[in-house]
Order: C-alpha cells, then structure tokens, then sequence
C-alpha cells in the first residue's frame, strides 16, 4: 500500500513539474531607428529574463521591431493580441509609441510593462501601463540635488536638446532648480543635428556658469564633453542618463570624461553588488555588450511579471492587479506601484574618475512617493 | 583668437560638408535626379573607415585610397542597381529608388555594426596644435587639408583628364555628351561612383570628431540639398560655397554676440542667437535666396528642380 502512494505521488510530482505554466509575452520594441540602441538594450533585458524565467514557467515570447512609428507600436501590438491570449507585453520604450499603444491595452486589457521615461504615459489614468524606469521627475530631482550637495551651484548652465526628451526633462531640471531657489544664468536648445559644440560652450563660460546641467542624447552628449575637454571648460558637469550608457563612455577617452557626472536609474557595469555582478557576466556572455540602465530595468520588469505568474496569476487580468499592488526587490532597486503605473522611484549618481570609461556609483537618491 | 578658431572650424566642417555636395550635385547634374541616398553614403563610408581602421591599425590617412576605392564600387553598384533600370523613367522614379537605398543601408548598417555610435579613426593622430597662437585640435587642420586636396584632386581629373572631362561633359549636359559620342552610360556609373566616393572621405572625415550611427545620413542629405539650392541647382563651385555657408551658420552665427559685445544687449538676444534660432536663419536665407535669386548665388546649372 505505502508503495503505491509512492508512484501516486511520484506520478503527482512528475506531472506537476512538467505543467509549467506557459504565458505568452510578446516583445514590441524599437530596434531600428533613431532610437535602435536603446531600444536594442530593452530588448535585450527582456530576452535575458525570458530565456531564465523562475521554476514552474516557460514563457513563448518572440521580439517585434516597432521601429520608431506610433501606428508601427499599434500594428504590431494589435498583431500580436490576435493571437490569443496575450499576459503581458514588453512595451517600446519610445514615449510617442507608448501614448499611442495605451488604448489598445485599455481596450483589451492587457499590461504593458516598459522602460519609457516619458512622463505622460502614466498620467493618463490607464492602469494598464507599468513603468519600470524612473520617471524624469525622479532623475531630474536627483541631478540638481546632486550638483546642490556637491558642487554648491548656485549658477548653473542649462543645455537640453530640442526633443520630446530634452524638453520634458529641461521642464523637471528648471522645477527641481526653481524648488531650490536656483535658476539658470545661460540655458539654450540644440538640435541632435548640431555638431560643433564649442560656440555654445564658449557663450556658458562667457555667462560666468559654475556648472553644466545636461539633458541630451547620448552622441551629443558625447562631442559636448569632447568639445568640454578640449576647451578646458573647467566647470562641474552633471549629464542626463545617456552618458551611462557604456557605448558613449566608449567615444572618449577616459582623461575627456575626469570628473564628469551623470544620473541614471542604476548603473549595472559599476556591479555594485554579487546579483548585479552576475547579472553583468551574463549580460556580457549573451550579447557581447555591456549592459545599461534600460537593460536592468526591463530584465527587472521582465523578472516581476514572470515571477507573479509562477506564483499563480496565469492571465493579464491577474498580472495586472498583482503589478499593482505588490512590491519587488529587482536588481536595480525596489519597485512598487505609485498607484498610476510608476514602479521606479530610486536613482544613482554615476561619476568617472579620468582614469577609466566605467563610472563609479557616487550616490544614490530615493523619492518615495 | 575665438574668431580664428571658429573660422577653422567652419572651414573644417564647411569642407566636409563641400565634398557632400559636391557628390550630390554630381549625380543631380549627370542623371536629372536627386540622389536622396547621398547622406547614408556619408554614414557608409563613416563605417568603412571603422572597419578598415579596425582591421588594419592605421591611420584615416593611409585608409583614404582603399576607402575611395571601396566607396567608389558601392556608387557604381547603385547606379547599377537603383538608378540604371530606371533611367527612361520620370524622375520620381530615381527619387524612391535611391531613398530604398538609403534605408537599406541604414538598416544594413544597423544590422552589421549595431545602433551604437562610433568613432572613426583620425585622420592624422589625436591632440593639439598651435596655429597662429591658438590651440587647434590636429584633426581639424587634417579635416581641412584632405578635403581642400580632395577637392582640388577632382578639379585636377576634371580639367586634365579625358575621362574627368567626358564626367564633366555628362555631369553638365547629358544629351549634348551623348550627341558627341561620349558613352553617357559608363559616365554615369562614374559619376556615381566618384559621388559615393566624395560621401566616403566626407564619412571618414567627420566620423572621428561627430561620430557614426546607422541614422547619420537623414542630417547629411537634408544639408546637401540646401547647400545645393543656396549655392546653385547643380553648380559645382555653388556646392562648395553653400556647404562652407551652411558651417558658418552652425559655428559662427550662434558666437556672434560674444564676437561683438553689443549684440548681446539686444532684447531677445539669448534666444536670437542660439543654436537652435541658426538653424531657422539658415532656412530663412534658403527661402530669401530662392525668392531673391532662384537661381542660387552661382547660377543654377540645370533648369529642373523637384
């Protein structure tokens, strides 16, 4: 008798292990375009969790290009709901994409887990969206703060790019500076065309800044740093996230980069700790690159929602109530829903020492809700 | 000293941009059509320098002659391909075919080297130099030094050279050529060639100051085409004078209130001048240009313009 309970359970467990759960997550991502290289890092964080999904789960997932278009986002998002049912979607980190891609997933139901930084796509009230990237709010608030603790400014130069980005992020720059009784004495635009930088850094030191706030793309960050170096500018510069990523620490030389900050949601390559140091070696061993905070983010995004399914929640109506409402220890930080979609709510400071391209972590801001 | 830097680096960026248009007004004179593909062949031959600098560990000045060489073969290939079985067509048809070449390389980029931005090799080392007393950076002066030399070597095969002048013949009248006997097929190919070419070098030489990406060519075109309109539709000099005119409102206009004093106290004066408002001038003398002077500042070469 006691050895048929034996093979009973036996048969219980075999059976058991092999009905995984199976949930299918598209990817609709932007890997090529304007922005392919960021968006070839979210999807590469996402693929990383999809391919080591926890026990109990093997996800069906295949990598759409969204390209850079809104209806390129909707057709491949209506494309891939058809199939069936979907449990969640890694969702393009471009903003325009974003916005328009949010009826779509209120119509059907379905969350949308991204990096998106762009302010809007959780302020529209939709409770399908989960943004696993902190907002500009949030890396804004800990750049000015930053530049306020360390470098004492009191007349900052403002320099932000004439995009959605640069625009959204100057608005959170000049409030975080307002908050702080500060305001900058030399702002200006550039267009991501500009190339020679110098005449825009000679009017900054002409205005008598003691600082440079940046909020540009990642290739104008770099020739204004190169332009920066060659003029011996000399004045504290704090960038926006594009010059943590590893590939525009790679246009310049280490001596170019002395003393310069940046903020990022994390900075995976600094591996501040074990699970992030063997996130990076398996990052590293898949891709070949190094990864950056795009990466970690959706990898943590991607990681929380298998993780809610190998905890029971199988559909998209259960994924997105556990979403927003549970808290989870990633990576990069803890994420937990503000109650419209905003999980990420930390920061870094990442600062180079001139004698490397990899940043240390020089402080770590929290914005709790 | 700013005034003398900033004019180096106009006529850095100025040349640069001249070897652009030059190719562009090459391939608009000889075939009647704008090559909207003109920018991702800068991107291109960004990229080639990469992979040659890579392979070989040289400098951008010795990759030069291979680089003409390989660039030269991609513009016969394209004309081949995009512009050959299409040349009894209307115009348009030239135009979409050579912006299908234009993504397909800015996709076949990104597929091959990725979407990340990166530096081509210098032309002649990194550091500095001094220059009439001001410190200049080497690859500016080389920038300036192999685009005056390009330039000049074109001149030279155009003026000394049967096939240079059979080019030119073509590039300035292709019916008239091909009355006289000169085989107008093979010149287009050439002329293609030696516009992909002229892309190329324009690719080596900015990919190590302003970087390479697979999206680089939409910018390049577009300063192409009003360097070609403010300079003259299909003039060879009016190529070079409006990519030299382009660079001096992206370095020079911006610098103007710090090269005189009083313009800064004018109301308005921050906005007036900045980078972004230069951009806008630019496109303000393109448009008073084409109301003023339609035919551009050297006189328009041909009459058709899309």
């Amino acid at each position: 008798m006691r050895r048929i309970y034996v093979c009973l359970a036996s048969v219980l467990f075999v059976s058991t292990a092999h009905a995984a759960v199976t949930p299918d997550i598209p990817v609709l991502v932007p890997v090529t375009g304007f922005l392919a290289n960021e968006g070839t890092s979210q999807r590469n964080g996402a693929v990383l969790a999809l391919q080591n999904p926890p026990a109990g789960v093997q996800p069906h997932f295949s990598v759409t290009d969204t390209g850079t278009s809104p209806e390129g986002a909707v057709n491949a998002l209506e494309r891939a709901l058809s199939n069936g049912d979907v449990t969640a979607v890694v969702a393009s980190m471009l903003g325009t994409q974003m916005l328009a891609m949010l009826p779509v997933a209120l119509e059907q139901k379905v969350p949308l887990i991204t990096v998106s930084g762009t302010a809007d796509i959780t302020r529209k009230g939709n409770p399908y969206v989960f943004r696993f990237f902190p907002a500009d709010s949030v890396v804004k608030g800990a750049q000015v703060r930053f530049a306020i603790d360390t470098y004492h400014i009191k007349k900052p130069a403002l320099l932000a790019q004439t995009t959605a980005y640069g625009q959204s992020g100057q608005a959170e720059i000049l409030k975080a500076l307002s908050a702080a009784g500060l305001s900058p004495i030399y702002q200006d635009s550039l267009d991501v065309s500009v190339k020679d930088m110098q005449p825009v850094l000679a009017k900054v030191r002409a205005a008598g800044a003691d600082s440079l706030l940046l909020q540009m793309h990642a290739g104008p960050t770099a020739l204004l740093l190169k332009a920066a170096a060659a003029m011996n500018l000399g004045l504290p510069i704090v960038a926006s996230s594009g010059l943590a990523q590893p590939s525009t620490a790679a246009l310049l030389e280490p001596a170019e980069l002395k003393g310069v900050c940046a903020e990022s949601g994390s900075s995976p390559t600094s591996a501040e700790t074990p699970a992030m140091q063997d996130f990076l070696n398996r990052y590293r061993q898949a891709f070949k690159i190094d990864p950056d905070g795009f990466s970690i983010g959706q990898y943590d995004a991607t990681m929380m929602m298998l993780n809610i399914v190998a905890h029971g929640a199988t559909d998209a109506a259960a994924v997105t109530k556990a979403l927003s409402s549970q808290t989870y220890p990633g990576l990069a930080m803890t994420y937990h829903s503000d109650g419209h979609g905003n999980m990420a709510h930390s920061a870094v400071i990442i600062c180079f020492d001139g004698t490397s391209r990899t940043p240390a972590v020089a402080k770590h801001y929290d914005f709790p809700d | 000293m700013l005034l003398f830097s900033l004019l180096l680096q106009v006529a850095a960026l100025g040349a640069a941009y001249s070897l652009l248009a030059l190719g562009f007004v090459l391939v608009l004179n000889a075939t009647g059509a704008v090559n909207f593909s003109q920018g991702d062949l800068v991107m291109a031959g960004g990229f080639v320098a990469v992979v040659l600098g890579n392979a070989l560990h040289v400098s951008g000045l010795v990759l030069l002659p291979l680089l003409l060489l390989f660039m030269a073969a991609l513009g016969a290939l394209i004309a081949l391909v995009a512009y050959m079985p299409l040349r009894g067509r209307p115009p348009e048809a030239v135009f979409i075919s050579t912006i299908a070449v234009g993504i397909i390389l800015q996709n076949g980029a990104n597929h091959l080297f990725g979407a990340e931005p990166v530096a081509a090799p210098a032309i002649m080392g990194a550091g500095h130099m001094r220059l009439a007393g001001v410190e200049v950076s080497v690859q500016t002066v080389a920038i300036i030094l192999v685009a005056a030399l390009l330039i000049l070597g074109l001149h030279s095969v155009f003026k000394y050279t049967q096939f240079g002048r059979r080019l030119l013949a073509t590039a300035q009248d292709r019916e008239m050529a091909m009355a006289v006997g000169i085989p107008v097929n093979a010149m287009i190919v050439g002329t293609f060639a030696t516009g992909a070419a002229l892309a190329g070098a324009a690719g080596l030489l900015l990919g190590n100051v302003f970087f390479v990406t697979p999206t680089a060519g939409s910018d390049y075109v577009l300063k192409a085409y009003v360097a070609v309109v403010i300079g003259g539709w299909g003039n060879l000099p009016g190529a070079v004078a409006g990519g030299l005119l382009i660079a001096a409102f992206d370095v020079v206009y911006p610098s103007l209130p710090l090269m005189l004093p009083p313009l800064a106290a004018l109301p308005w004066a921050e906005a007036m001048f900045s980078q972004t408002f230069s951009a806008i001038m630019l496109d303000i003398v393109a448009l008073l240009i084409l109301v003023v002077r339609p035919q551009g500042l050297f006189g328009e070469a041909i009459s058709q313009r899309p």
